[in-house]
């Protein structure tokens, strides 16, 4: 009796084909990215798309053209943070247009189909109490669309903001198999640390990234009494795990209150605040970054 | 997944695919050398998991447009949210070419309208693991099926005392 293998093709749905096809379009699409970075963190609230949303920005004013994917399906965030919130998505005869935010950085992100602040991301299945089984699935295949079908253009950098945690890593690792850099954000806390092991250990096994680099964010901040520096957490030494770790320390962002201001607004703070020891900071990080995925 | 015949040590081959009808696909396979022919019937959680991938049993009629899958499967979207985008048929629309899959959908939307007591919620937790699911959907389908809206207590006892659950 034959086998499974002794049968070419699978009765006539020629699933294999299907996923060829939607492979071969997401492959057309990314040929016109020159480099692909990911942004991730192991722990949640250390302003990991704060720091995404400004390296984009601190980019295309250097003249690069930038996209930016929020791949934080079910917590976006950087429609709001690239203040193009409420604007609509175009269908064009190469895909959909996605809005342009500052320097004419294109957004997209699932918030710009959100039917509102309260709506959460829920998808059509038979019971909403088993969804844990799918939804990973209709998650991973939103973002296939999010790459594939959007009319990015030609791009310098695409840059990928990925939700807190490990888990949905593995949704992009066969999105974007080519992946030149995986930027890992962390404060320097021990907890954070702690957390974001994990994510560096997550995208090395995966052997995803061509390169890791890791950037702290709320480094120090400035007493605005005496204005001397200080540590906004006791203890965590983020250069020095990165040496332990072995990947590059691309630098470290001091905390600044009007940087949280700005993104509430929607407005980039390397622009609004370039002459800050944060805004200084993010450009420096933008540039170190550029460098270095531009020698991977 | 594929099938044999095993008689003939034949692939069979896709002749026709139905439904869903209440979240259950019916796919039609015939051996090409004897000509019999089998079914295979999805329950609504398989049926969900094909969706899930974003692969159409049967195979594409034409090619997909562009975020068909999620203007398709988001539950609720912006109004204006895209502009100048060809129709999706979206669940709640009815069936269309590109949506073989609209009455699961349209179950879900009503099974989601639905709210359970914790009582009742308790009830369901004593049912084994396996079949939960499929008791869960069953009590769904009898509580829409009746226009109920809150899933109680007596609301299962009813569907114990009718499909002698």
């Amino acid at each position: 009796m034959k086998t499974y293998w002794d049968i070419v093709g699978d009765g006539g749905s020629n699933v294999a084909a299907q996923v060829e096809a939607q492979t071969a379009r997401l492959r057309g699409r990314m040929a016109h990215v020159r480099r692909k970075v990911a942004v991730v963190s192991g722990k949640g609230g250390v302003g990991k798309s704060t720091v995404t949303a400004n390296l984009a920005v601190a980019l295309a004013m250097d003249g690069l053209r930038i996209g930016v994917l929020d791949a934080d399906v079910n917590g976006p965030s950087m429609a709001k943070l690239l203040g193009v919130r409420g604007r609509p998505l175009q269908a064009g005869p190469d895909g959909i247009l996605p809005p342009e935010g500052p320097m004419g950085i294109k957004v997209v992100s699932m918030d710009l189909l959100l039917a509102s602040d309260k709506t959460p991301v829920a998808w059509h299945g038979p019971a909403q109490q088993e969804s844990f089984m799918w939804r990973g699935m209709m998650e991973a295949n939103t973002l296939r669309e999010f790459l594939a079908d959007t009319a990015w253009g030609e791009l310098d950098l695409l840059l990928a903001d990925l939700p807190p945690g490990t888990d949905r890593i593995s949704h992009l690792t066969g999105l974007l198999p080519d992946l030149t850099g995986c930027l890992v954000v962390t404060v320097p806390s021990e907890i954070s640390h702690l957390i974001v092991k994990k994510a560096v250990s997550a995208v090395r096994d995966a052997r995803w990234a061509s390169a890791l680099g890791l950037v702290e964010n709320m480094g120090r901040f400035t007493c605005k009494h005496c204005g001397a520096p200080e540590a906004m957490f006791p203890g965590g030494d983020t250069r020095a795990m990165a040496t332990a770790m072995g990947i590059p320390f691309l630098g470290s962002i001091d905390f600044d209150p009007r940087l949280a201001a700005a993104s509430d607004r929607g407005v980039p703070f390397v622009m609004s605040h370039p002459d800050t020891p944060a805004g200084e900071a993010l450009t420096r990080i933008a540039r170190t970054t550029l460098g270095w995925v531009e020698g991977v | 997944m594929k099938f044999l015949c095993v008689l003939c040590d034949t692939q069979m081959k896709l002749e026709e695919t139905t439904g869903p009808v209440e979240g259950s696909l019916s796919v039609s396979f015939a051996c090409p050398s004897c000509a019999y022919r089998i079914a295979l019937l999805t329950n609504p959680w398989e049926t969900q998991l094909v969706r899930a991938l974003d692969v159409k049993i049967g195979g594409r009629s034409s090619p997909a447009e562009p975020w068909e899958f999620v203007r398709t499967m988001l539950a609720a979207r912006r109004e204006g949210a895209l502009e100048g985008a060809g129709d999706v048929a979206t669940p709640e629309e009815g069936a269309g070419p590109r949506c073989p899959f609209s009455a699961v959908a349209n179950r879900a939307a009503e099974a989601a309208s639905l709210t359970w007591d914790p009582s009742a919620e308790e009830r369901l937790e004593r049912v084994p693991d396996f079949i939960r699911p499929m008791a869960r959907q069953g009590i769904e389908r009898f509580a829409v099926e009746r226009g109920y809206t809150r899933i109680t207590e007596e609301v299962i006892d009813e569907v114990r005392g009718t499909l002698g659950f």
